[in-house]
């Protein structure tokens, strides 16, 4: 039954995608009748209602473990504990699909209920391209990847999946089925798996609005700043959520991975990296639009980039591609993914050239110095496409154009990655640094040295306490001191704010701070940001150059040292069954520092026995202080008595520091997203109580 | 001659392996004077060949167990670093180094994304300029504090509550 309601509801959802971008178009295009396009407003909500139903139903059928859909037998399986079976909604590619359109969906209504009165012009075409992506998810979700197939046993006993009910064929057994069942990837039964993909997903779903709006500025001629307006904000949600995507994605790799690191330059990584590069590029030169009404056929280049990217990046670690070039021509949805990404690309690329060319895109103001802000974040858009450039041909340039014109196999690995975007990521840094200080305009180089002493001689002191502290590496030392260029110029910059305030009103700091950020959230919001962007580049900076690692074999009660630290290897727990069935090997160790024991550590190996494919994990061990990591995974043991084991141990200097940063990150951007205009009221009336030209 | 007596070598290390693995349990386990750091060093600049974009050291494959006891036979042997990652790239071709050692590939590599940075740059560059040429007098950076400092306006504004 839940089957059925599930597949019939994504019908009437596709259905639905399909009548709105109809009636939105046709509405306000030819019929010019508002109660069509209405019409198509309201089929969008019924749209995320009927996704929201084919949703539930596939978590209900994932809760009540009914195994006679293929999609619950391939992701759960009787053991499982009910926090998987719930995660496994998005295990899996079908459910992941689904997942991913049923949070389009909901982007999409949500945009479309805030911005129906503000943005009458547009409303109809960005429905229509947003109704236009989703109707392509949905129809891949039904015709392609559908997670409500069924098994059947034919008259031939042969067994398939199907949405129907083919032709003399019987449903088997719900005992043999839950037998069978094959249960989540074991890398997938994790804590963070639970919040990183669908943060991920929404981080990639949520740049459908900001594409959408640009796409009905095009195709509706209101090219005046309505769509940056709306884009902007919707922009800066899916960034943060595909920051934290990113971030928790990092953490997971670290915890679950074993191999000591957050960030292995994997393509799948970077596929999600790079809308996030663009992305990123486009919130800094949307504010150039804004301020100064430049770089607008830059802009619409970007945002529809970034979803561009969004799209190729699902095609690539979907198709198969990413593995070979060969694997995504084998793949079911590879096709039609890459048909849809040269599809939207093209058309939206068509559409900023037409306009373009009849003078409809033209700038305000042309740039006037090399120093103003707007030149600065010109070449901060330049060094993010640059990443982007680098990253891209890592990933997927060279490996496919090798593999089909050279007939080899090549994979550029993290060797490659760390020769070609460090120069990239310091000027990125350097620019972080210099451009807070710079003005709209006209500037000159005298007027921002000025400004930049104070950071400058903060960040020559912090280095100077590196140096101190042992660092003696130049090239860590260099590193470290342009990150915390950055970090000491959004700090100073609040500061001054702050202490200006102070003097004019004779406020306490606090309420100065208060003040300050509510009047200009997206400015200190966005010094915020940079700040967390610093702890992350400190964290990235240790962690990279400063790891140390080891790996012997010790006899029980043996030790070994690494650093400061002192690993005893106490014995092992051998065969330990879990509550969701995976069977468990366990080393017991002690560590101590400086000769003071500070913790115990268990690094297991974990082994699933109902798993088909990859069927064990290894689970690290970690002891964690804001100095360092200490990360020891076991990597063997004697078999039969564990008298002895190997373990390979890691000291990850300043690795904390990422999380932290990201932390930042995420509280910064809220603060930059969020809405003057919904301030508290208490706040208002204070606003509105400071005399004016005080 | 040399291309042969590699081909003994590495003829020679396989046999060890499928006997000597059989009876090691701890497949990491030191063996003479060649410890695992050692082993780990060489084997983070290999990639798996079968698994896509894992390292050597950290895959946790048997058939990488095999090979990272095959480097610790060949370091034993004598062999430096260098010659083991040349000996992997002639067995698995290119994609087991993280940046191809093939000549070609390797500048097909690392020179093509400056090459085309650097194309972008000219373009931003001939954009921005054409545009600058198309369009009124330069206004050049001003000193004038009443006129210029827009950051310094920008910011009283802030603080002022205006």
């Amino acid at each position: 039954m839940l089957a059925e309601i599930g597949l019939i509801s994504t019908l009437f959802a596709f259905i639905a995608a399909l009548y709105a971008i109809v009636a939105s178009v046709y509405g306000e295009r030819f019929a010019h009748s508002r109660a069509l396009v209405t019409s198509g407003r309201n089929a969008v909500y019924l749209n995320f209602v009927l996704m929201t139903v084919s949703v539930i139903s596939l978590q209900i059928a994932l809760m009540t473990q009914q195994y006679q859909i293929s999609y619950v037998w391939s992701v759960s399986s009787p053991s499982m504990p009910d926090f998987f079976r719930f995660t496994a909604l998005w295990g899996s590619q079908a459910g992941s699909i689904l997942f991913w359109s049923f949070l389009m969906s909901a982007f999409t209504a949500g945009a479309t209920f805030l911005n129906w009165k503000s943005q009458r012009r547009l409303m109809p075409y960005a429905i229509a391209y947003m109704m236009a992506v989703v109707a392509f998810f949905v129809g891949v979700t039904l015709f392609i990847e559908n997670p409500f197939d069924r098994w059947w046993i034919l008259p031939t006993g042969d067994v398939v999946a199907s949405a129907f009910i083919p032709v003399g064929a019987v449903a088997p057994s719900a005992a043999q089925l839950a037998e069978t069942a094959n249960g989540l990837n074991p890398l997938l039964r994790h804590f963070g798996m639970a919040i990183h993909p669908p943060m991920l997903y929404l981080g990639f779903v949520g740049f459908v609005i900001p594409f959408a709006f640009a796409m009905a500025a095009l195709a509706s001629g209101d090219l005046s700043t309505n769509w940056i307006k709306v884009s902007r904000r919707w922009a800066l949600v899916a960034w943060v959520f595909l920051s934290l995507g990113l971030i928790l994605g990092g953490r997971w790799a670290y915890d679950v991975l074993g191999w000591g690191g957050y960030w292995g330059w994997d393509p799948v990584e970077n596929a999600a990296f790079l809308p996030w590069l663009i992305g990123t590029a486009y919130l800094h030169s949307v504010m150039i639009q804004e301020k100064r009404g430049m770089l607008k056929t830059w802009n619409m280049f970007l945002v529809i980039g970034t979803f561009s990217a969004v799209i190729f990046a699902t095609f690539a670690t979907r198709s198969g591609l990413v593995d070979s070039v060969h694997s995504f021509a084998r793949s079911e949805i590879g096709f039609p993914m890459f048909a849809f990404w040269f599809l939207l690309t093209i058309v939206s690329v068509w559409l900023i050239l037409w306009r373009s060319s009849r003078g409809e895109l033209k700038d305000d103001h042309q740039l006037k110095s090399l120093f103003s802000r707007e030149a600065l974040f010109v070449l901060n858009n330049f060094v993010f496409i640059a990443l982007f450039v680098a990253i891209f041909w890592g990933s997927f340039g060279a490996p496919i154009i090798s593999e089909l014109f050279m007939n080899t196999n090549i994979t550029l690995g993290a060797d490659y990655f760390l020769q070609v975007t460090p120069p990239l990521f310091i000027l990125l840094f350097i620019l972080m640094g210099v451009a807070p200080v710079s003005a709209w305009g006209a500037a000159s180089l005298a007027r921002m040295g000025r400004a930049m002493l104070i950071p400058l001689a903060l960040a020559a002191a912090s280095v100077g306490l590196f140096v101190v502290g042992g660092v003696t590496e130049i090239g860590a030392l260099f590193g470290y001191g342009i990150v915390l260029l950055a970090g000491w110029v959004a700090i100073v910059e609040t500061v001054r704010g702050i202490l200006a305030r102070q003097r004019v009103h004779q406020e306490n700091l606090l309420t100065s701070l208060l003040a300050l950020i509510t009047r200009n959230p997206r400015r200190y919001g966005g010094y915020l940001i940079h700040l967390g962007i610093t702890v992350i580049g400190l964290g990235v900076i240790g962690s990279t150059l400063f790891q140390q690692e080891t790996q012997q074999t010790l006899a029980v009660g043996e030790t070994l040292n690494i650093g400061i630290y002192e690993l005893r290897y106490d014995g092992f727990l051998a065969n330990q069954i879990a509550e969701d069935g995976r069977v468990m090997d366990i080393a017991e160790l002690t560590l101590f520092r400086d000769g003071v024991e500070v913790a115990h550590l268990r690094p297991r190996r974990d082994f699933f026995p109902e798993a088909t494919d990859m069927n064990s994990m290894t689970i690290a061990g970690a002891h964690s202080t804001v100095e360092n990591d200490f990360y020891v995974i076991l990597v063997n043991w004697e078999q039969i008595s564990a008298s002895s084991a190997t373990f390979k141990v890691y000291i990850n200097p300043l690795i904390n520091l990422i999380w932290w940063g990201g932390l930042i990150l995420i509280v910064g951007t809220m603060l930059a997203g969020y809405p003057r205009e919904t301030m508290p009221i208490r706040v208002r009336e204070k606003l509105r109580a400071v005399p004016q030209g005080a | 001659m040399r291309q042969l007596m590699k081909y003994v070598q590495v003829l020679i290390a396989l046999v060890m392996i499928v006997s000597i693995a059989r009876t090691v349990n701890a497949q990491d386990g030191t063996t003479g004077a060649i410890t695992d750091d050692m082993v780990n060093a060489i084997a983070a600049k290999l990639y798996c060949p079968v698994c896509e974009n894992i390292t050597l050291d950290t895959c946790g494959t048997a058939a990488c167990a095999d090979w990272r006891y095959e480097i610790r036979l060949q370091l034993e042997q004598g062999m430096t670093e260098e010659q083991i990652v040349e000996d992997f790239v002639h067995r698995f071709g290119d994609r087991v180094v993280g940046t191809p050692l093939d000549p070609a590939l390797r500048a097909l590599s690392l020179v093509t994304p400056w090459i085309i940075i650097a194309g972008v740059l000219v373009t931003v560059a001939y954009i921005i300029t054409r545009r600058n040429a198309n369009a009124p007098a330069l206004v050049q950076p001003s000193n004038d504090e009443t006129t210029g400092n827009r950051y310094q306006d920008m910011f009283e504004q802030d603080i002022s509550g205006s």
